[in-house]
């Protein structure tokens, strides 16, 4: 029986690193409110594949609703060339036995996500195949995602970031934003040094500066431009697109990263 | 005969600490460039995080030999999105279920297609996640 229960566990756990790849099938509803159209950023940032502008108008504004990523993001790591690491960074990636995309299997990885349940870290937590949940208030903006109850906060009522004495590190940043036009800019320092920049093993450190910008094209599709700064692990910034898709119709459900380690203790 | 003796406790040894056959561990475990189907009847289906399980028990028809075969599918979250329940799959239902099978040659595989009573059951877009 116990082995039985050992042999069920190993095995569910196996998959947990079976390259992902989110699809996306729904289609929207009508469109709520259409102050600005499908009208483009006057300087667009730098895209990925380019989605579809016609259908609906809507707000730019509005980054309400449940979003899960793009057919074609998603794995282990974000479409187009990897970054630049300095020596440093070197060392750490030669360290990192990833499993999702990687040659590692579950009792070799060293990725703290798997094997410890550490809060994945951004722009990690975008790589993590489940949608998330944009709610906006007047004095933040909320993210909250299907993986593993995780949450950010970004501030929107125009305070600053904590001075670098009082900011205490942490897996997910400390996240103010602000508009920049149709554009959504959200800036977050204070992390620590636990995680990766993505499922592959790219590493950073408490030095990381996360610079994202979202911007919702049209009813459908919002689309998010990622810069990560970090003098120590990267030799220039890693600039990273990554696109979202609409689903009116779902709601998060619960996912829980302990239910792997419940079955078998794979700490490490 | 002590020699023989230890050796019979040293091999019950071992075979009480080895690891189940299909315990092969993340991607690297299957060869999602081949394909295999095997029709059976399930007998545990595990609607659980991370990963929906289905185990079954495959008949050969030249030998009438069963061999017993897992299947791994995506997660629950995203079946669950397609209308899968966790009554979807129960045990003695017949399914054919065809997927990458494991490296180590056992009999496991990563789920990519799941027929009931001859009609496939959706998987959800991509069926990956």
């Amino acid at each position: 029986m116990m082995r039985k229960r050992l042999a069920w566990a190993v095995f569910v756990l196996a998959g947990v690193f079976v390259a992902s790849s989110p699809a996306m099938t729904q289609q929207n509803t009508p469109a709520k409110q259409a102050p600005q159209g499908n009208q483009p950023a006057a300087n667009p940032p730098r895209r990925g594949p380019a989605p579809p502008v016609e259908g609906p108008p809507h707000d730019p504004h509005d980054l309400t609703g449940v979003w899960n990523a793009r057919r074609g993001y998603g794995g282990d790591t974000y479409p187009g060339p990897g970054p630049e690491l300095t020596a440093w960074g070197e060392e750490q990636f030669k360290k990192a036995k990833a499993s999702n995309g990687g040659e590692y299997t579950l009792e070799q990885t060293n990725d703290p996500v798997i094997t410890k349940c550490y809060p994945p870290g951004v722009p990690r937590i975008y790589l993590q195949p489940f949608p998330m949940q944009i709610v906006q208030t007047p004095k933040e903006v909320i993210l909250l995602f299907e993986y593993d109850h995780t949450v950010r906060e970004v501030f929107t009522d125009g305070r600053k970031h904590p001075d670098a004495d009082a900011l205490t590190p942490t897996y997910m940043g400390n996240s103010i934003g602000h508009w920049d036009g149709d554009t959504f800019v959200v800036d977050t320092v204070g992390f620590n040094d636990k995680t990766w920049l993505d499922r592959s093993g790219r590493p950073h450190s408490d030095q990381l500066h996360v610079i994202e910008r979202f911007h919702r094209m049209n009813e459908r599709d919002l689309e998010l431009d990622i810069t990560m700064e970090d003098p120590k692990a990267l030799a220039k910034p890693w600039q990273v697109h990554f696109g979202f898709q609409l689903h009116p119709d779902w709601t998060l459900q619960e996912q829980v990263c302990a239910d792997n380690g419940a079955f078998v203790n794979f700490e490490k | 005969m002590r020699t023989k003796l230890f050796s019979l406790i040293a091999l019950g040894v071992l075979l009480a600490l080895s690891v189940p056959a299909f315990a092969h561990h993340g991607s690297a475990a299957y060869d999602m460039s081949k394909t295999v189907t095997v029709t059976g009847t399930v007998t545990d289906f595990q609607f659980v995080n991370p990963h929906v399980l289905i185990a079954m028990d495959v008949k050969d028809p030249a030998t009438g030999k069963i061999e017993h075969w897992q299947g791994e599918l995506t997660s629950p979250n995203h079946l669950a999105r397609a209308g899968w329940t966790k009554s979807t799959i129960k045990p003695g239902d017949e399914l054919t279920i065809t997927g990458g099978p494991a490296k180590s040659g056992s009999p496991t595989m990563w789920i990519r297609k799941v027929s009931k009573d001859g009609q496939e059951v959706s998987l959800g877009g991509g069926g990956d996640n």
